[in-house]
């Protein structure tokens, strides 16, 4: 206490000028018209700047909330998107109620953990069975396809990343309809291989790869990569191919499962000329 | 004692009426954009006595210089500058402090300090009075050429009139 006076007493002399001074502006700028100008353009000038800054720091708080909406308009948006195409490809004359059905829907999913540093890579999912969750799903993020739903709890599933050396996507050169499956071989996990592109395929450097849908997990159409090397091994009569892949695996946020509406009777059908053929 | 505070009273009227009635009056340049002003009135808080308290040396400056633009019709303009000058007086005392410390019972005058220590005093603190003036009565630093080209023409002007006065009067407190 005794040193805060003797502070104050050491200070007095530059206390009193700073409140004098401070007196005197106030004056100034009060009664001289030409200063209190400068003073109100300066302060004018300066509140607009932290208006301007304090907007922009609250829309920064906000962002959280308009990501997920966003996020969710853009699963409607990519059923609506996925769904066009299937609708016009049937003739008008020939469309039965249940073509106008939409087959594909997309669930809108946060990426709660996801890994891309193993051989095996998984994505955890907060959507589970209780959203409508199955396994074999397909999931895609806003750049193209991420991985494969492997199994389902009741509010989570895991998919497997297509960074796992298991992995296969079903697809195809666009444009040029050649088709194939995707692996992850590499050491580098931009880089894909597409197999089964024979060798007559006009298939250059820089085409787009998407997915085919053949397979009842990804609707087709779905960019995958571009095709950054190909060639051919000697006496083989296919393409080897290195696609570089457009998928963002090392920062998800966002991911849509992709749910296909008439997958069970798609597959059943299937399963059932193969079981009568053996 | 008295005699000192009686000096200083009269030199407080003396300095404000000489100020805020003739000074007033001389300015060059043009009409509404003067580049001259003559300002000897900080005088009396230079010529204050050595041992007056840093606190009574602000408080006085704020009053003689209110009193000032009482008369120039500024208000706080003069005032904001003689406080400055009365707050960095005993920073410039402190710098420019002889050998043998001050005789306390001294005023800073020609008789006391000497011509060449008065010169120099006195050039330091009406220079930064004249600059925070301008400085001041501009608000913005934005014309700082026109204000540096003003109180260096002003100082010139100003210390011309401070130092006639010294040499006729030559006070001794």
């Amino acid at each position: 206490m005794f040193n805060l006076v003797q502070l104050l007493i050491k200070l007095s002399g530059f206390l009193l000028f700073v409140l004098l001074e401070a007196i005197c502006f106030s004056l100034v700028v009060r009664y001289n018209g030409n200063q209190e100008k400068v003073y109100t353009n300066t302060v004018n000038q300066f509140t607009g700047w932290m208006q301007k800054k304090s907007a922009s720091t609250y829309q920064y708080f906000q962002l959280y909330d308009e990501n997920k909406r966003l996020a969710k308009e853009n699963s409607k948006l990519l059923d609506r998107l996925a769904n066009v195409g299937i609708n016009v490809q049937n003739p008008l004359d020939t469309v039965w109620a249940d073509t106008l059905q939409p087959k594909y829907s997309f669930l809108e999913a946060q990426v709660i953990r996801n890994s891309i540093n193993q051989n095996h890579n998984y994505i955890t999912l907060n959507k589970g069975s209780d959203d409508g969750v199955t396994a074999h799903s397909g999931v895609v993020s806003d750049d193209g396809v991420i991985g494969i739903v492997r199994k389902v709890s009741k509010n989570y599933s895991v998919a497997m990343s297509i960074l796992h050396r298991q992995a296969i996507v079903n697809a195809r050169v666009r444009h040029k309809n050649y088709f194939g499956p995707m692996t992850w071989k590499s050491d580098n996990i931009h880089i894909f291989n597409l197999e089964n592109i024979p060798k007559d395929a006009p298939v250059t450097k820089g085409d787009t790869i998407e997915t085919s849908g053949y397979s009842t997990m990804f609707p087709p159409g779905i960019a995958l990569g571009v095709v950054d090397k190909l060639w051919m091994d000697p006496g083989s009569n296919f393409f080897t191919i290195e696609v570089r892949s457009f998928a963002k695996l090392s920062n998800l946020q966002h991911a849509y499962i992709v749910r296909n509406i008439f997958k069970d009777e798609q597959e059943q059908l299937e399963k059932s000329v193969i079981t009568e053929d053996e | 004692m008295n005699s000192i505070i009686l000096v200083n009273s009269l030199r407080f009227v003396g300095l404000l009426l000489l100020q805020g009635l003739v000074f007033k009056n001389i300015g060059v340049g043009w009409e509404s954009f003067p580049y001259l002003h003559i300002i000897v009135f900080p005088l009396f808080i230079l010529l204050l006595p050595l041992r007056t308290p840093k606190t009574l040396v602000i408080l006085l400056a704020f009053l003689l210089g209110i009193s000032v633009d009482f008369l120039y019709d500024t208000l706080g303009v003069h005032a904001s500058a003689a406080v400055f000058t009365g707050f960095i007086r005993s920073l410039v005392l402190k710098m420019l402090e002889p050998r043998g410390a001050y005789n306390m019972s001294y005023s800073p005058t020609i008789a006391r300090m000497g011509l060449g220590w008065f010169v120099q005093y006195v050039s330091i603190l009406m220079f930064a009075h004249i600059f925070f003036y301008y400085s001041v009565e501009a608000f913005t630093f934005v014309y700082i050429a026109d204000i540096l080209l003003k109180t260096i023409v002003s100082f010139l002007a100003s210390m011309v009139f401070i130092m006639i006065f010294q040499l006729l009067f030559n006070p001794l407190d």
